[in-house]
């Protein structure tokens, strides 16, 4: 069957990825960060001059709004790091020349990392959740979830952007072949340098608002109402897109390849 | 049916200005010990990562159990390879890189597998030991297990041998000869002809990315024989003399007027009286003595001279 060898890479990279102290390091720093951010913003938290909503009085669909809103978004800056590390530590060691020489083993096991990397956005998005209730249950003293619909919503379009970004990270990853490159274009991009410099230069040109249709601006648009068809739609035609245009720059350049 | 393993053609490989293998041209036999010497940066590992499905070729052509290859043909997974390092990832256990190799080739007895292959290179007794924690003998012998999991029809070993002690020389020596045995075709690259005479059975010198010779073995070590080469007059009138006179049966005709006596117990001045007394002019005569690595580097500093 022509989707085994693609199976039989995904198995061995997901027992690498689940048998990785690393991955489980960055959860759990990324978790005792969020956690200490709620207790922070209990401290500092202030009423806003135009009456908006206290954070504290959020629920949590509002909370993660908030929270991915804010630039540098930090979980995109673990998503940015796991994914280089797992690609650049195979690509370093050397160890995808055992495997090489498996049949379509260049795009297998581009499609294999696609998906550990979905495997973790959906990981951070759960240590994500988790730290939040906790967080909010212990200095915020309520941890209401408000509707749950339109949290479901509000958590697959996420996920599903982050991994799309995932995806993007990957593809600058196998083309730059570095670590130190690859984090910091990865570092620019969660800045949104990129987006604020078109927008800037959208602004000046035509009142269009393309912008808002480039990923970064999609994950941080905090008035994105996922009730809203027009939004969802928005959201998942973005999602996609970034998926399938990177997805197939990263095979391209990976069916083509000179190995070292 | 063919028993021609490998076949390649005008192979070429060049990165941005640097050429690295020039126009090579080889046939590799079922069953061979296929030695590739050069030094270092001859191109000898671009060459391997060429056949081995690592680097595509500028130009030319490879043919791998007589069908050309492409990116991603199925015969490729009949090789097995260890090209410059081991891959390996250092912080696990040389048991968990076998699991992940024997995964990802879908093997489903993979314990049994992995403890043979681990027993085969003389590792089970480390199989937990972290391989950061190896020495580099024993990350190569693990790198030579891993190149063994899919059972391989050709073994593709890029210098195996360097950073080795003689002991470790010795047991991968032992191994890649075992292997052989078993019906394994080996193409071997080393910058040291001497260990690698040890185990080939055909050799291929490259240089500067070019094959400037192929010789069987029988051929190399005629060629590094203690010999006398006598340059006279006329050849077909001084070998009966050299065999009635001086009994003399293991030579070559090198030439119309060059011989080589592969005896070179027999005193330099008896070869000449017995000519010359018989009217053959003996225009020089000469002993040579030369091991493999001074032959090997004869060979490349002649290509040196020739390219100017």
């Amino acid at each position: 069957m022509w989707l085994q060898p693609m199976v039989n890479l995904f198995k061995m990279d997901f027992r690498r990825f689940i048998s990785n102290k690393m991955m489980y390091v960055l959860l759990m720093v990324f978790s005792a960060f969020q956690i200490f951010g709620i207790f922070m913003i209990n401290q500092y938290e202030e009423p806003t001059e135009h009456g908006g909503l206290l954070t504290s009085a959020m629920n949590e669909s509002q909370f993660i709004q908030s929270m991915l809103a804010q630039t540098p978004s930090w979980v995109m800056i673990y998503i940015a790091v796991f994914t280089v590390y797992f690609y650049m530590s195979e690509y370093n060691s050397g160890f995808y020349k055992n495997y090489i020489t498996l049949s379509r083993a260049r795009i297998n096991s581009v499609l294999s990392k696609i998906l550990i990397q979905g495997v973790f956005t959906l990981f951070i998005f759960v240590v994500f959740i988790l730290s939040d209730l906790i967080g909010r249950t212990i200095f915020f003293e309520q941890a209401t979830i408000g509707d749950i619909g339109y949290f479901v919503k509000l958590l697959i379009g996420q996920i599903v952007l982050h991994w799309s970004f995932s995806i993007m990270i990957l593809c600058i990853t196998i083309i730059m072949r570095n670590i130190i490159a690859s984090i910091v274009i990865s570092i620019a991009l969660v800045l949104n340098v990129f987006g604020m410099v078109l927008g800037v230069l959208e602004s000046l040109i035509t009142d269009l608002n393309l912008t808002s249709y480039l990923l970064v601006n999609t994950i941080t648009n905090r008035t994105i109402d996922f009730n809203n068809l027009g939004d969802f739609i928005h959201v998942f035609s973005v999602a996609i897109i970034v998926m399938l245009v990177f997805s197939l720059i990263a095979l391209n350049y990976k069916i083509r390849e000179d190995l070292r | 049916m063919s028993n021609v393993i490998i076949e390649v053609n005008q192979l070429t490989k060049k990165f941005k200005s640097t050429l690295a293998v020039r126009q090579a041209d080889f046939k590799i036999y079922k069953g061979e010990i296929f030695g590739l010497i050069g030094q270092n940066g001859a191109g000898k590992s671009t060459l391997l990562k060429m056949i081995g499905g690592l680097v595509y070729p500028s130009t030319g052509k490879i043919h791998l159990f007589n069908s050309e290859m492409n990116a991603n043909h199925p015969y490729y997974e009949r090789m097995g390879l260890l090209i410059e390092n081991a891959g390996l990832y250092p912080q696990y256990s040389a048991y968990d890189n076998l699991k992940f190799v024997a995964m990802s080739y879908g093997l489903k007895d993979h314990l049994k597998h992995i403890n043979e292959l681990l027993e085969l290179v003389g590792l089970s007794r480390t199989n937990k030991t972290k391989v950061k924690n190896y020495s580099m003998g024993m990350k190569q012998r693990l790198g030579i297990a891993i190149a063994l999991m899919g059972s391989p029809d050709v073994l593709i070993l890029d210098e195996p041998i360097n950073g080795l002690d003689p002991q470790g020389i010795s047991d991968i020596r032992n191994l890649i000869l075992d292997l052989n045995s078993k019906g394994i075709t080996i193409i071997i690259s080393s910058h040291i002809l001497e260990e690698l005479s040890k185990v080939a059975t055909k050799y291929a010198i490259i240089h500067k990315g070019e094959i400037i010779e192929i010789h069987s073995k029988e051929e190399l070590l005629l060629k590094c024989e203690d010999r006398i080469e006598v340059e006279v007059s006329d050849v077909k009138m001084a070998t009966p003399i050299l065999e009635e006179h001086l009994n003399i049966g293991n030579y070559k005709v090198m030439n119309d007027h060059t011989v080589c006596i592969y005896d070179s117990h027999i005193e330099n001045y008896r070869i000449v009286n017995a000519l010359v007394e018989n009217g053959i002019s003996v225009h020089s005569i000469m002993k040579h003595k030369q091991s493999l690595e001074q032959y090997f580097l004869e060979r490349t500093e002649s290509v040196v001279t020739a390219h100017g």
